[in-house]
């Protein structure tokens, strides 16, 4: 299932919904994303860092951005497992436990959902920029499409996994 | 091994994260021209300064070498001074008439008015008097007085004697004289005022007193000075030779000498 849904976003993303951007290079949205966060907290590590780098994979095949996306899906499939400790509840997540609404709450979804997509956006704005000095105007950009990658996100949870409806385990 | 590859373990997802990120990134360098120009400075910067840095430790960690090296070639070099002997006789200037003799000075003069220089060899190598003497190529005085084995030297930096100079290499012959207070300036006293006297310009000896060729530089023009209603005007110089560190000079003569000084004598009355 975690498969399929990369790759649906995946080419979603490439080929219809990059367009989804109302203020230009101030909301680049990565809705491929979702299908990361989407990954059950309990999952291997290994798991979420390999997702992380067949995302980027995909996104640069499909997009023709060698490496750029790679790089920054790595860094996040590598950091991941770091976030979901660090937002883990005090008892730790149960087996059944699945990252939406309904299972850990609004507050948790929106908190991994915008430290992925900063970590992102960060690591695609040094790829893409390189040069130090130009980094430093691209911050606020790369601040404000993670806000809009999280709206985004939000948006398919809400539209994919409504709080109301039980996920399928 | 046992420890190697349990370290491995233990870090295999560091491991793997850092492969595929070096993965991302090869992939990067090699498609993308702006990071690849970016990446080849970088690294290239980072090399060159380690480079660098080992450079400079090896560089000092080599000093005890080279220093040895030096002081072997030092000591070989003070033995072949002392070996050497000291070159004597006379070099002859044929198509000038002019003849050189090397010596050495063992007391220079001291800065006062009337001090005098005192130089090696004497009369044994053949000086006499009225030689010039130059170092390095600049006049520095001139013979006299000669012992068996010394020589005394009248040097420019003494307020007894005027020198024949010109100022520049077709100027007016003017005599140049010391005033016995600032040893690095000599003064060229009734130079006309249309001369022309510019800063930097070489003052040469004119030859006129028999004593240097002509053309042998002393010094440069530093400042002049007119007094108002005067014909003449003095320009002061700076000498070309510092006369406190002299060591090595050279005595001249003309073939002629005799001859000249003969001729040069004023007619008898009749």
């Amino acid at each position: 299932m975690n498969v399929v849904r990369l790759i649906v976003m995946v080419v979603l993303q490439a080929v219809l919904l990059e367009a989804v951007s109302p203020f230009g290079e101030w909301t680049q949205p990565q809705w491929a994303l979702w299908a990361l966060f989407m990954l059950p907290p309990q999952s291997e590590r290994f798991t979420k860092l390999g997702f992380g780098f067949l995302l980027g994979l995909g996104l640069d095949l499909m997009m023709g951005t060698y490496g750029h996306h790679m790089v920054a899906g790595t860094v996040l499939g590598g950091v991941l497992p770091g976030l979901h400790q660090l937002l883990s509840p005090r008892e730790g997540y149960e087996v059944t436990q699945k990252p939406t609404l309904r299972d850990l709450g609004l507050q948790w979804v929106l908190a991994l959902s915008f430290l992925g997509s900063l970590l992102f956006h960060l690591a695609l704005m040094v790829v893409d920029t390189w040069h130090a000095h130009l980094m430093l105007g691209a911050v606020m950009p790369a601040l404000t499409s993670a806000i809009w990658t999280t709206c985004c996100c939000l948006l398919l949870h809400l539209l994919v996994v409504p709080p109301g409806r039980k996920t399928k385990g | 091994m046992r420890n190697l590859w349990l370290l491995l373990q233990r870090n295999a997802f560091l491991l793997t994260f850092l492969l595929l990120l070096a993965v991302s990134f090869g992939v990067l360098v090699r498609h993308d021209g702006s990071a690849r120009s970016s990446w080849f400075r970088t690294t290239g910067g980072l090399a060159a300064g380690v480079e660098g840095q080992q450079q400079q430790w090896r560089d000092y960690l080599e000093l005890a070498e080279k220093n040895a090296a030096l002081a072997e070639q030092n000591a070989q070099l003070r033995s072949q001074l002392l070996s050497m002997e000291r070159e004597s006789g006379w070099r002859m200037d044929a198509s000038s008439g002019w003849s050189v003799a090397t010596g050495r000075l063992i007391k220079g003069p001291d800065g006062h008015s009337r001090s005098m220089a005192l130089g090696i060899p004497g009369a044994d190598a053949g000086l006499t008097m009225g030689m010039g003497v130059l170092s390095a190529g600049v006049a520095l005085g001139t013979v006299v007085d000669v012992g068996e084995r010394y020589t005394r030297i009248l040097p420019l930096l003494n307020t007894a004697g005027t020198w024949s100079c010109r100022i520049g290499r077709t100027g007016n012959v003017v005599p140049l004289t010391w005033d016995g207070v600032d040893r690095d300036r000599f003064t060229l006293s009734d130079v006309p005022r249309y001369a022309r006297a510019e800063p930097g310009d070489t003052v040469y000896t004119s030859g006129f007193d028999l004593l240097f060729p002509d053309g042998i530089p002393v010094g440069t023009v530093e400042s002049s000075q007119l007094s108002s209603g005067a014909n003449f005007k003095s320009v002061f110089l700076r000498p070309l030779v510092d006369m406190g560190t002299v060591r090595h000079i050279e005595y001249i003569r003309h073939a002629a000498d005799s001859e000249r000084t003969v001729l040069s004598q004023p007619l008898p009355s009749p």
